[in-house]
């Protein structure tokens, strides 16, 4: 009866460190809670002009895949599973992209890369994550992706939109091309800047 | 069983106080935010690891970006940092002082160490027992020769090299120079414009050779990491790099490699123009000038008293130690500009 009283003990004792451990979990990691409501309105600009709004954004055929990329000094991001849409999707909904154009693409904190008509296609040179060797690679995606491992983006890592670059193989590409914050996608006319 | 018992209550006591130890150690930490030009990540590691020695409780939390890169950082995304870095003396000036929009994050900087561009290779490189500081140009024009640099729309040692192919010009008294090397590799080209005493190389917004021969990369690690592959025999870089990785590299003349204020008249002689506006706060125009790092603490710095020590560590003499010993030459003594904080001004003279 004695021995009992002490397995009961011991039990309990286990069973509330269990459900202390489980609640720590749950505070630092809730679930369940309903999604947040994420006003952000991207520009497309091309031969029309078209306002898509976040949620218009998630409903649009959406690509998955894998992508990465390094920084400057080398340090590697990635790779992640990336879900967004493909953005040459995005160009033709103000009038689609061929390769007189080149594709300006920019976020409100002042940054601004211009991409080829190829690297809209997927022209880019791809690393192996270990050693940073260049590697073949086999079809690559540009996307405005949404989510990254599952999840939304957080706000460090580009909420709500990043421009990322992905395919079936987990390649790195440079981390310039990796956009945060996008909101604004411009088609623009190769313009000749070469002064003679 | 009563033995077990007790052991397991014991066990978990001591986890649990041991964590609390543990959490209440890493709160008593002070974090140390630097943010450092690419460039500088050899001696910037060092410079932590023996900060933090000599400063017990202190955590240095190391970054590296594109010098443009650093000082958004502060500018534009906002972020708490207590030093930069970076490998333009001129940007901290021209971002961060007074700007338009009114706010000012920064009044000062000090110059603490310089670099050159060289012409960096290894035993792989084809000609490599040729290659000369006299011959280099002729060597790279070679057609089976491939060589590199990084992209001048996003890394300041890519517009460096094209400053230093327009410079071997006038020194090489070649006027062909830049168009072998360079233009004529790339479609759309890259032409050169000539107002007064000086050219100016516009870069388009597409930029991209259009043969094997040239390969552009967005930085310095990429090139080196073909180097070391064999994908490519030359690449241009700072000399600083090419020791730091043990690479073979030809010194150019001081006239064109961007080392020497004795030459600062004819290095501005080059301005590059770059094809777009990557960043809204920086105007598109490169000046050719020489090769300044310098440093500076943002006015709201959370730790500016730790950062003061942490900036004379770097421009005195244990830092300058560290840096020459990691092969990047310190600018001794180190050369303030602005309003540099009195704890600065033994350490660095007045420019």
């Amino acid at each position: 009866m004695k021995e009992d009283r002490k397995t009961i003990r011991f039990v309990v004792i286990i069973a509330v460190i269990g459900i202390g451990a489980i609640a720590a979990v749950m505070y630092t990691h809730p679930f369940g809670a309903p999604e947040e409501k994420i006003n952000w309105n991207l520009t497309l600009i091309g031969t029309a002009e078209k306002v898509v709004t976040f949620d218009e954004l998630k409903a649009m055929p959406s690509y998955e895949g894998y992508g990465g990329f390094f920084s400057t000094v080398g340090m590697i991001n990635g790779p992640f599973k990336c879900k967004g849409v493909p953005v040459e999707d995005l160009c033709a909904l103000v009038g689609g992209i061929n390769d007189s154009n080149t594709l300006w693409v920019s976020a409100p904190d002042g940054y601004m890369m211009v991409f080829t008509y190829d690297q809209v296609k997927g022209d880019f040179v791809t690393f192996e994550p270990a050693t940073l060797k260049e590697l073949p690679h086999g079809e690559l995606k540009t996307i405005l992706m949404y989510e990254q491992d599952g999840a939304l983006l957080s706000e460090d890592d580009g909420r709500p939109l990043r421009l990322a670059i992905v395919s079936e193989d987990k390649l790195l590409t440079e981390g310039h091309y990796w956009i945060k914050w996008v909101d604004k996608i411009a088609i623009r006319a190769i313009k000749n800047q070469n002064k003679t | 069983m009563k033995t077990i018992h007790i052991t397991v209550l014991i066990l978990i006591v001591a986890v649990v106080v041991s964590t609390a130890i543990y959490q209440q150690q890493e709160q008593e930490e002070t974090k140390l935010k630097v943010i450092y030009a690419g460039s500088l990540i050899v001696p910037f590691e060092e410079l932590e690891k023996q900060f933090e020695s000599w400063h017990p409780g202190v955590d240095v939390q190391m970054e590296g970006h594109g010098s443009i890169q650093v000082i958004r950082q502060v500018t534009d995304i906002h972020k708490e940092v207590d030093v930069l870095a970076v490998a333009d003396y001129s940007l901290i000036p021209d971002m961060m002082y007074a700007t338009p929009s009114g706010e000012d994050y920064a009044d000062w900087y000090v110059k603490f160490a310089t670099n050159q561009m060289v012409i960096a290779y290894n035993n792989q490189s084809k000609y490599a027992d040729e290659i000369t500081e006299s011959n280099w140009y002729e060597i790279l024009a070679r057609p089976d020769v491939t060589f590199g640099f990084s992209n001048p729309m996003l890394d300041s040692c890519g517009y460096r090299t094209l400053m230093v192919t327009q410079l071997a010009e006038s020194y090489y008294d070649n006027q062909t120079i830049f168009d072998v090397l360079i233009a004529c590799n790339f479609e759309p080209t890259i032409s050169v414009t000539q107002e007064g005493d000086t050219y100016i190389v516009f870069v388009p917004e597409i930029f991209e050779p259009h043969a094997g021969k040239v390969v552009v990369r967005g930085g310095s690690v990429q090139l080196l990491a073909l180097l070391e592959y064999g994908g490519l025999d030359y690449a241009f870089q700072y000399k600083s790099v090419a020791q730091q990785h043990g690479l073979l590299f030809v010194e150019l003349p001081d006239q064109i490699d961007l080392s020497s204020t004795e030459y600062e008249d004819d290095y501005k002689k080059v301005k590059v123009r770059l094809g777009f506006q990557r960043f809204s706060a920086v105007d598109t125009e490169r000046v050719g000038s020489p090769i300044f790092y310098a440093v500076t603490i943002p006015k709201n710095a959370p730790q500016p008293e730790l950062a003061v020590a942490f900036v004379q560590f770097v421009i005195g003499e244990a830092g300058q130690k560290i840096l020459g010993d990691l092969e990047q030459p310190p600018l001794v003594p180190a050369e303030g500009s602005g309003v540099v904080p009195f704890a600065l001004e033994p350490h660095s003279k007045p420019i």
